[in-house]
């Protein structure tokens, strides 16, 4: 009764919502696999008794129909000195080698990680050791886009309440 | 070996006790890390396997109280062993049948483990029996927290916890609920809670039986996004709809039991008097009938049995399980046969107390 954990993929039917009903038909001993939306999942009327599948990340590139914002060709030369990897390797793997593989990979990482995630910013917990200062950060961040809002919209009280409370933070 | 007495009892998780625990069988959380020095398993020749694994080992050693963790070295467990371990969902399956220097350590009550060298340097994991997904959070974040001060974890900026595989990165964080919904199948309406489910952006996966038959009954809800969003927001995600589902699948087992008693009491009687009486009895068959047994405790159709029982006989009946109790390894004919055993065995002691 193991369950796998995969990446998010577009439906197969409609090709524009994300997957996220994945199954393993079996029809006349042909084993299938199939990465539904809901609605399409829906409309497809999905059977009870379905197996699921979950989906690795090369399987996923191979669902990318557009092509990442830099080309090929500059990315082969591009390897990461710690250890070894390049882009190739990991498209056709899935897996990093090292932790700097984030940083060399960056651009395209953004750009898997919005397909695949819908964000490319963490917002979660951090390692004490950093956390006080970055969340310190991250709240100011948070604030400045609430200030934004409010100023759109017209609400003065509040943005200047935001206003106090981003001042306090920057000097504290 | 210490696992001898896995075919005996079943982990806490399974214990049948929690909130909705006639619906939900179990709350997981899992949390990825690496390391923040060595390079990812990929990688890691076994020489660098084992600093990771030596490494990680001294921490959890630095843990006390219900944290307090055995460890085994996988390479040192016969194939029955791994099964015994990847049936608890101690280990994945990855990690019971790949290769080189990693390891597994868990407490006496099997809720909280780690796995060393998976496919990151470790995958934490608590385990609950019932709806106690954001209980399962808080003992993770504590375990997590530990940790943090023994180990030097990968982290970015931007990125948050730098994992293996990008489809982790982030939190790390994957939680889920595993659901006993016969009611909702029986009645096809499962569809409306993947419906549910998936506009949420959760995802909705089937369970696996032995090999490759289906099971409909059970279902596993988890996050699919660990970037982007807070730990608590993701657990929230799955917290704020399973409500609803709990009481759908509620609704619809009164429904059953007021217009079609009988028939619903035939159909869970027919499925014990298969377990109590076969001889031969395959896996598919065993979890079918499981799954009405079980909505027959629920529903107080069948009296003399308890929830943990029927969790208990899941674990049991399955192919590691069963070569644990007759010592070796057997085929499916012969795991048939010690399957209808030992079931039988299980329900006449329960009868004659
Ligand atoms: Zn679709
Ligand atoms: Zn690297």
């Amino acid at each position: 009764m193991e369950i796998g954990e995969g990446a998010a993929m577009k439906c197969e039917i409609c090709r524009e919502s994300v997957a996220t009903v994945h199954l393993t038909e079996i029809s006349n001993n042909m084993k299938k696999e199939v990465h539904l939306c809901e609605s399409c999942a829906q409309e497809k009327g999905v059977a009870i008794h379905s197996q699921v599948k979950n989906l690795s990340l090369p399987e996923f590139f191979g669902q990318l129909t557009d092509a990442p914002p830099s080309t090929e060709k500059q990315k082969k030369a591009q390897s990461c000195a710690v250890c070894g990897i390049d882009y190739q390797e990991f498209r056709a793997t899935g897996k990093f080698g090292c932790a700097s593989d984030y940083q060399i990979f960056r651009k395209e990482l953004d750009y898997l990680l919005d397909k695949v995630h819908g964000a490319v910013q963490h917002r979660g917990k951090m390692p004490m050791r950093l956390g006080l200062e970055m969340s310190k950060r991250r709240q100011v961040d948070d604030l400045k886009k609430e200030l934004r809002s409010a100023v759109e919209s017209e609400e003065y009280e509040q943005a200047a309440n935001i206003r106090d409370r981003i001042h306090m933070l920057e000097r504290g | 070996m210490q696992l001898d007495d896995f075919s005996t009892r079943a982990g806490e998780w399974l214990s049948g006790e929690g909130p909705h625990s006639d619906v939900v069988i179990s709350s997981r959380i899992r949390l990825a890390r690496n390391l923040a020095d060595h390079l990812f398993l990929s990688r890691a020749d076994d020489r660098q396997k084992r600093l990771v694994a030596d490494e990680v080992s001294e921490a959890l050693d630095s843990l006390d109280g219900s944290m307090k963790l055995k460890r085994m070295d996988i390479e040192d467990l016969d194939s029955i062993d791994r099964l015994l371990l990847l049936e608890r969902h101690l280990i994945s399956r990855e990690h019971a049948f790949a290769k080189g220097a990693r390891a597994v350590a868990f407490d006496a009550g099997e809720t909280t483990s780690v796995m060393i060298n998976e496919e990151d340097h470790l995958r934490q994991q608590v385990m609950r029996s019932g709806f106690q997904l954001e209980e399962a959070w808080r003992a993770m974040d504590e375990m997590d927290r530990r940790l943090e001060e023994e180990l030097d974890f990968a982290f970015d900026d931007q990125y948050g916890y730098l994992t293996a595989c990008p489809t982790n990165v982030g939190t790390g964080l994957r939680a889920s609920v595993m659901l006993h919904l016969p009611a909702l199948v029986m009645t096809r309406q499962i569809e409306k809670v993947f419906q549910a489910v998936t506009k949420i952006n959760l995802a909705v996966r089937g369970l696996f039986g032995e090999g490759t038959q289906a099971l409909g009954d059970f279902y596993q809800i988890s996050n699919q996004r660990t970037l982007g969003l807070s730990e608590e927001e993701v657990i929230g995600n799955i917290s704020s709809i399973l409500p609803q589902i709990i009481s759908f699948e509620h609704k619809i087992r009164k429904e059953l039991l007021s217009s079609k008693r009988e028939v619903l009491e035939d159909k869970v009687w027919r499925a014990y008097g298969a377990l109590a009486n076969a001889r031969v009895i395959s896996s598919k068959e065993t979890m079918e009938t499981l799954s009405l047994v079980r909505l027959g405790v629920t529903t107080d159709l069948v009296g003399h049995l308890e929830i943990h029982h029927v969790n208990e006989l899941f674990l049991f009946t399955q192919p590691g399980h069963l070569q644990k109790v007759e010592g070796q390894e057997l085929d499916s004919k012969e795991r048939d046969i010690v399957r209808a055993t030992q079931v039988r065995e299980y329900l006449d002691d329960l009868q004659a107390t």
